[in-house]
């Protein structure tokens, strides 16, 4: 419970600062996907399409009759696709492109906030530098797994379907072992988010009892 | 589950009932996901899109009395896509080759409520042409087994990838012998034509894209793996039940497609160019008499187990769900719609047609850019003709021969040749030619050499 007052106390006292962000995190994460394209493929996008992701989620819900089958395919509804078409074979074909998907946006939001909530409870931190090390350590590999997991690029080498392989297929990794990879990509996901749920948990505790031993402690003694 | 039906039906019912309330006649919505860029759909997606041959089936009576149809259609470059789009049900339909066909069923059916029907194919080649492995036109590799040590590109997760994976297999070549890289068709062609990759193997049409351009030279046919190659037709099933009408007249208009273009293939291949951008004389190759594709919608016993092998290894390769063939592959739609048109579905099924044999003895052709298309039922004179169009310097689109060993049709240009005496024969691949040029005491000579012999001092 006194974990709980801590992370409450925290959150109160700082959510601005972590909404904010959770919004840039989300934001900031599809600009360096695209400039991580644009680096790759040295060439600017030539085309922009907005989709109306309302509208297709409701789409959705009308015509899936179980729930269970609802949230992956929404999970794919994209809201703007960026990228770059290349005209000089037939009618033209997409080969690379950025694809903004609400969903994933959402997930990197909650990212941003649980990496904005492990920096306040580490921010007056008094601890040692080497358990600090380790819990920044903590923070950037599970921030790392979710942000990885979330990518959401399409390269036409990988039949045009946008998954968070992509990313590392781009940055060259063999394409066995990113097919392989692919399947892990939820367990990877929610592996990041463990850890950082233990770093919060971890963190908010190692406070209160920082905060216990100071009040414990006699004055003027 | 009832439960969940019963919340979910009040969800609808508070955020819908309003939309739906505006609609007053029943609007039929058909979207069509197809490939603009993949032969093989044509006669299941542009060529219908574009000559309204679905309008023109369309079921207008009865209950379809006050339907108004509202059609779409969305052009991909590869079937991954349409499949996604097709489960957030934004498309009834999606056209696409063997490979993804099996990824759109087996993706379905992991799902608790959702299921598509292959419901037609759209054409064939029966040993497995149109994917094909590409060089550098400069390159000096010619065969497959050369490959050990290269790299290798393609766009994983297509026909052409699978085609590859068992290329190399059955000629001895494990994958830790080669360095597989991911490509797209377009990247890939790019590639070859800069000399950047040692080969590339990709679907059609891409490999005679760069043949005709002059930047590829194929050393691999799909033709060699002898496993058919084929497109199809697949349909989200919610949407087959409510309507399959509506499905009948799909497979009527691919039927009538078909029947298009075998009417005049020139014709055919000149209007697909100006839908698709792809060169006619590309096209040519695959829906003239003889060429790649056998356009034919029907369901045969041979594809479905050519589906499964393909399921096989994309299980290994991908870890694709699996697929039960029995629910997905459904006859019904095409016999009702042949029923209907009173064209026998038995005999079109039982029909298999291999290049091999059905184009034993079809005649060379040259495409004049002003007077068109001329036939020639000997070599010597196709070659006369060739040389005397080029002395008067017309410009000659493209040539067309067979291969003798596969029956394969071939640009004129990019086969191998070999002279016997007086006697010309055709290759795809160096090997072979070489081969036939020593049994025949034969030696091998460039196109140019075998035009040059026919050229008249006078």
């Amino acid at each position: 419970m006194a974990v709980l007052r801590t992370l409450h106390h925290t959150i109160a006292q700082d959510w601005q600062r972590m909404l904010l962000s959770g919004l840039l995190f989300a934001v900031l994460f599809q600009v360096l996907m695209l400039l991580a394209l644009m680096i790759r493929f040295q060439a600017l996008p030539n085309y922009v399409v907005a989709y109306d992701w309302i509208g297709n989620v409701i789409h959705i819900v009308k015509s899936t009759p179980s729930w269970r089958d609802i949230p992956p395919i929404i999970n794919q509804e994209w809201l703007l696709e960026v990228g770059k078409i290349n005209y000089e074979y037939g009618t033209g074909i997409s080969e690379w492109s950025l694809n903004v998907v609400p969903v994933r946006m959402m997930v990197l939001f909650v990212l941003g906030l649980l990496v904005a909530l492990c920096t306040s409870l580490q921010r007056r931190d008094t601890c040692t530098a080497g358990p600090a090390t380790t819990l920044r350590a903590a923070t950037g590999i599970g921030t790392i797994l979710v942000a990885m997991t979330n990518a959401t690029m399409s390269w036409v080498v990988c039949c045009a379907a946008p998954s968070w392989v992509v990313g590392l297929a781009m940055l060259g990794l063999g394409v066995a072992t990113s097919l392989a990879l692919e399947t892990m990509g939820p367990a990877l996901n929610i592996a990041g988010f463990g850890l950082l749920s233990c770093t919060v948990v971890f963190l908010a505790w190692r406070k209160t009892r920082a905060a216990k031993s100071q009040m414990g402690a006699p004055s003027h003694a | 589950m009832k439960n969940c039906f019963n919340l979910k039906s009040a969800f609808l019912a508070a955020t819908l009932i309003p939309i739906g309330a505006i609609a007053q006649a029943e609007k039929i919505s058909i979207a069509v996901g197809h490939q603009s860029m993949c032969t093989d759909t044509y006669t299941a997606g542009i060529v219908i899109k574009e000559l309204g041959l679905l309008e023109k089936h369309l079921p207008t009576e009865g209950a379809y009395a006050d339907a108004e149809y509202d059609i779409s259609w969305a052009d991909y470059s590869s079937g991954g896509p349409i499949t996604n789009q097709m489960l957030a049900n934004k498309l009834n339909f999606g056209v696409m080759g063997d490979y993804p066909l099996i990824v759109n069923g087996a993706k379905f059916q992991e799902t608790d409520s959702l299921r598509t029907l292959y419901v037609a194919g759209t054409g064939y080649n029966l040993k497995g042409s149109g994917n094909a492995i590409v060089v550098p036109v400069e390159s000096d590799i010619y065969s497959i087994d050369q490959l050990n040590g290269k790299e290798v590109s393609t766009p994983v997760g297509s026909a052409a990838w699978g085609m590859l994976l068992k290329a190399m297999q059955d000629n001895g070549i494990p994958t830790s012998d080669y360095v597989l890289k991911n490509q797209s068709p377009a990247v890939g062609a790019a590639n070859i034509a800069a000399g950047k990759i040692d080969a590339h193997s990709d679907f059609c049409p891409w490999s005679e894209i760069m043949e005709f351009r002059g930047t590829g030279r194929k050393i691999y046919d799909g033709a060699e793996t002898g496993v058919p190659y084929l497109h199809g037709v697949v349909v989200r099933q919610d949407f087959a039940e409510e309507y399959p009408e509506v499905v009948q007249a799909f497979i009527k208009a691919v039927y009538e497609a078909g029947e298009w273009i075998r009417e005049d293939p020139m014709r055919a291949v000149s209007e697909m160019e100006g839908w698709t951008g792809v060169e006619k004389e590309v096209l040519y190759l695959y829906f003239s008499k003889g060429g790649h594709l056998t356009l034919e919608p029907s369901i045969k016993t041979e594809w479905i187990d050519a589906l499964k092998f393909n399921h096989g290894v994309l299980v290994k390769e991908k870890a694709i769900p699996p697929l039960d063939f029995e629910a997905w592959i459904t006859e019904d739609y095409l016999k009702a719609a042949y029923a209907d048109m009173g064209v026998d579905y038995a005999a079109d099924k039982a029909k298999m047609v291999d290049p091999a044999v059905a184009n034993e003895g079809l005649p060379m052709e040259i495409w004049h850019a002003r007077d068109g298309i001329s036939s020639y039922a000997t070599m010597p004179e196709f070659l006369t003709a060739v040389a005397e169009m080029q002395g008067t310097g017309a410009k000659l689109n493209s040539t067309y021969v067979y291969d003798v060993e596969t029956g394969l049709k071939l640009f004129g240009k990019t086969a191998f040749w070999v002279k016997t005496g007086d006697g010309y024969a055709t290759f795809l691949r160096k090997g072979e030619a070489e081969a036939y040029a020593a049994e025949n005491a034969g030696a091998l000579v460039t196109f140019d050499e075998a035009v040059a012999d026919f050229i008249s001092e006078t």
